[in-house]
């Protein structure tokens, strides 16, 4: 059972300059316990897609078109008091930086005891019992001694994990994880993403994890999704998509992480395009090493072939 | 806790501050043209009587006896004598003060509670007409000279409408025209900081996460960015007391305010110099004392600071 459906969501930042269209009609939809990763460079729109889910687009971004369907309601269509209700108890998230998504002056403790605050009208100071409890089961240690510590005296793993509490406290369906290693050491990392695994079968929650390390998502999720200037190019499910990728930009980003087992770090010419004035036809034509003559003319579809979704001119319409 | 320690610690460090702060003036006192002794003996007085008056003052010895003398009475507590009131200094200074801290301080709360409002407003409804009339506020107030806006006041409440004395000290009426004046001043500046920092706070990563547990919105704002934003406002507003303190020059000139302020200028007209060195170094003390209220009143807000200022020890 589809748990989150998106339709065609449109995500444009309004600046003096210009429209950043940041995600620019992307479709998708996450099964009851299944895990999906959303991948993609930095500026691809992947994190701007998962803060549109919970509607904390700032101004002057906004979410210009599309349906975001949890559980039958279209959140786009919900009123900021409703949507409030489903933020932090049928929705969480975790964030990329720990050291910066805590507030600095106030305990750790009460501030994942907000979540409670927030949803059960309990006064923070009497629901720090049940953040002990939580904080046991992100394995943070020493937690009665810990809800008083400020974030700047813990760790960022530890942050992170207390961060990774407030997400779970209330056991919503769908955890949406943006990048939420990125900021860690690599010893760490591996830590947090299994705890987040062990959350995932506890709370059997549905997960949208964005990451930009195609190695670890290859390994968690279900569902792989690769994004490319606010556009899906290739959405199939990870094995598939890995193993056998049909786009030239997945296959470009597979390959650079297997420079390891080669002597030269394959490398993807050129940068990542304006998203105010994106390339003509197919966005990735300029890096493009497959390119040919109807790439900067016409914009390639999302059609489904072997079992995924693929937006490129190779594999043309013609079936 | 060793905030006692800090505190020792940080009045220690000023000493270096106040020694070199002294011998500037006792230096800058003895460059500058015009001769004390001349002045106190008068126009008429003959050549003789300068010089016995120069000997009395210890004007004629050399330069670094008078400097040892002139440290070992302020240790003493002794800044010398007047030479226009013939009183200790000291006793000059602390009758003045007084005054000039109650003034500061009645502005200072009056530009903070109009101030605040106004800069949290403007930050929260950026573009509606109550945060551009916020903005607009600022503006005036912070460009408005004084002497102006001061002598508007005498003319609108005291001589046109005879509600409030138009200069002078005593009743609680009479503070009200020079603090409203000091007041719009310092709100302008306040104002702008303060719609500075709630909007960087509500920029702050943090406020993301607030709204991510699905917190109200009035708890976001009041308990999370608000509270964040009031560590740059304490800075400000405890510098603004600082600088209060060693007079406010202009307003208290506009409406006759007995204070510290008045008195430096009167003494500075008279060439007061033991007067003149006397009001400096009691304000160095006054600033050195504000900055390290204002560090220790941050560290009650920011845990981070309390860690770095005297936890660490």
């Amino acid at each position: 059972m589809k748990i989150l459906e998106v339709r065609n969501l449109k995500v444009y930042y309004f600046l003096h300059r210009g429209i950043v269209k940041a995600v620019d009609g992307v479709s998708f939809s996450v099964e009851e316990g299944e895990i999906l990763g959303i991948a993609g460079e930095s500026g691809s729109g992947k994190s701007t897609l998962a803060h549109s889910i919970l509607r904390l687009i700032k101004p002057p971004g906004e979410i210009v078109e599309g349906e975001i369907i949890f559980q039958g309601k279209d959140l786009t269509k919900l009123s900021e008091d409703e949507m409030r209700e489903i933020r932090g108890r049928d929705i969480s998230m975790v964030f990329q930086d720990p050291n910066t998504y805590l507030n600095p002056i106030m305990k750790v403790g009460l501030q994942v005891a907000e979540v409670y605050e927030a949803h059960q009208n309990a006064k923070i100071e009497t629901v720090l019992d049940k953040v002990v409890n939580l904080f046991k089961k992100v394995k943070i240690t020493d937690p009665e001694k810990r809800i008083y510590s400020y974030p700047h005296e813990l760790s960022g793993g530890m942050k992170q994990r207390a961060l990774i509490s407030m997400a779970v406290a209330l056991k919503p369906k769908l955890i949406i994880l943006d990048e939420p290693t990125s900021a860690l050491d690599v010893t760490i990392q591996l830590e947090i993403v299994n705890l987040l695994k062990e959350m995932k079968e506890e709370l059997n929650a549905s997960m949208i994890f964005i990451s930009h390390d195609l190695e670890l998502l290859s390994e968690i999720t279900d569902k792989l999704m690769i994004m490319y200037a606010g556009k899906v190019v290739e959405y199939g499910s990870t094995k598939e998509v890995f193993n056998n990728p049909k786009h030239p930009y997945t296959e470009a980003l597979i390959n650079s992480i297997k420079y390891i087992r080669k002597d030269t770090l394959p490398t993807i010419e050129g940068e990542p395009p304006s998203l105010i004035n994106p390339p003509n036809g197919c966005r990735f034509h300029p890096r493009c090493p497959k390119k040919f003559d109807i790439c900067d003319k016409t914009e390639p579809s999302l059609i489904t072939i072997d079992g995924r979704k693929v937006s490129c001119h190779l594999y043309g319409e013609e079936e | 806790m060793s905030l006692a320690r800090y505190i020792a610690r940080r009045l220690l460090q000023a000493i270096p501050t106040l020694f070199i702060l002294i011998v500037f003036m006792f230096i800058l006192v003895r460059v500058l043209p015009g001769d004390p002794a001349r002045l106190i003996a008068g126009l008429e007085a003959t050549e003789e009587d300068v010089e016995r008056i120069r000997v009395l003052l210890g004007l004629d010895r050399p330069l670094h006896e008078q400097f040892i003398d002139y440290l070992t009475d302020i240790l003493r507590g002794d800044l010398g004598t007047s030479l226009k009131f013939e009183t200790p200094v000291i006793e000059e200074i602390l009758i003045r003060f007084p005054r000039t801290l109650e003034l500061a301080i009645v502005a200072e709360l009056l530009s903070i509670a109009i101030a605040l409002p106004l800069g949290i407003i403007s930050a929260l409804k950026p573009f509606t007409k109550t945060g551009a009339l916020a903005t607009i506020t600022s503006l005036l107030g912070s460009s408005m000279p004084i002497y102006w806006l001061g002598l508007i006041l005498i003319y609108v409440f005291s001589v046109n409408m005879r509600l409030l004395p138009s200069f002078g000290y005593g009743t609680p009426a009479h503070i009200i025209l020079p603090a409203f004046t000091l007041a719009t001043l310092l709100m302008g500046n306040l104002v702008r900081i303060t719609r500075a920092s709630v909007l960087d706070a509500l920029e702050s990563n943090y406020i993301v996460t607030a709204r991510a547990k699905g917190l109200s919105e009035r708890i976001v704002i009041y308990r999370h960015a608000l509270k964040n934003a009031l560590i740059p406002i304490i800075t400000i507003s405890g510098l603004q007391l600082g600088a209060l303190l060693g007079g406010a020059i202009l307003t208290e000139s506009v409406f006759a305010w007995p204070g510290i302020g008045l008195l430096l200028l009167d003494s500075i007209y008279s060439r007061d110099y033991p007067l003149i060195q006397g009001i400096i170094i009691f304000y160095a003390v006054i600033l050195i004392l504000i900055n390290l209220i204002v560090d220790i009143a941050y560290a009650f807000i920011d845990p981070r600071v309390r860690i770095s200022l005297w936890k660490s020890e």
